[in-house]
């Protein structure tokens, strides 16, 4: 049976409004006051250090308009900008197996899920976390969690269409020396939107950790306290 | 009650206030996105604004439980 959860489409939000914003919903989902959460945004330019990135990593040009910032998801540097789609997932782990490895295998699942629908088979590379596509090894999806009383925020970013160069020019993205960096529209040769790449990745998520995902605002309009869920949250 | 412990709890009151005080910037945010018509986003905020109600609820929970424990009651 799926759990009823909400998915928010944020826009463009600067990292550390996102980041903020998940840490309290972590805070809400943990004590059972909201559904489990999954957002969807942008970021505006910015280079996020995770806590094993090592500082050779960094070689930001001093005129890059980029802000750089230190989080506390796992894994290494890697750079967000507008045309990738970032997904953050507040989710209550207690209920999806209690089990870290397989949340990160289930976020890899769900990228090869969501780049499906546009005839591209993505990869899992053993050892590394992300998603690729082969041959030659390209990345195109990085993920970076972080776990707190089994409750999980930051996620994955997917690159849809945006110059992948600061991945490499910027920084040592992932700490993978040599990788190569590409994007949906990259391999299409076609402009895509977030927006076309979204409603995939929504139903990917739905579909692999059996969520009824409720979007919001209502399509129908039926406003924020007349939907389902909060109707269950009232009557406890 | 020794210092410690006075110190103890004079911690977790800064903690619950300071989530309140998380809590207050969450709603002032949600109130302006909402009346941008921004929904998604207000409702973000305002769900962040009830993670810090209920995070500084549990630091005034604790104290509560402690209080109970040392407490002489009848």
């Amino acid at each position: 049976m799926s759990d009823g959860a909400y998915a928010l489409d944020l826009g463009l939000v600067p990292y550390r409004e996102a980041w903020d914003v998940q840490r309290a919903l972590a805070g809400a989902v943990s004590q059972g006051a909201i559904p489990e959460t999954v957002i969807f945004l942008e970021h505006p330019p910015v280079v996020t250090l995770g806590r094993r990135t090592d500082r050779a990593e960094l070689h930001v040009p001093e005129d890059a308009e980029v802000d750089v910032v230190e989080t506390d998801r796992g894994g290494k540097s890697t750079f967000h900008g507008p045309g990738q789609l970032v997904c953050y997932p507040i989710l209550d782990l207690r209920r999806h197996g209690k089990d870290v490895k397989k949340y990160v295998r289930d976020l890899e699942e769900a990228l090869i899920r969501t780049v499906a629908p546009f005839a591209l088979e993505a990869v899992r590379f053993e050892g590394l976390t992300g998603v690729w596509l082969h041959p030659p090894p390209r990345k195109i999806a990085s993920i970076g969690v972080h776990i707190s009383r089994w409750i999980t925020t930051h996620g994955y970013a997917l690159n849809v269409d945006l110059d992948p160069a600061p991945f490499t020019d910027w920084i040592t993205a992932c700490g993978l020396e040599d990788a190569a960096f590409t994007t949906i529209a990259r391999e299409l040769e076609r402009p895509v939107t977030v927006d076309e790449v979204r409603p995939h990745a929504r139903d990917a998520i739905a579909e692999v950790f059996e969520l009824d995902l409720e979007p919001l605002p209502a399509e129908d309009g039926a406003g924020l306290w007349k939907q389902p869920i909060h109707v269950q949250l009232a009557s406890r | 009650m020794t210092k410690a412990d006075l110190e103890r709890a004079a911690e977790l009151y800064d903690e619950a206030a300071e989530e309140l005080d998380r809590a207050a910037r969450h709603c002032k945010v949600a109130a302006g996105r909402f009346r941008d018509g921004n929904v998604p986003s207000g409702t973000a905020h305002a769900w962040a604004a009830l993670g810090h109600v209920r995070e500084a609820e549990e630091r005034l929970d604790v104290q509560a439980r402690q209080h109970r424990t040392k407490a002489q009651l009848d």
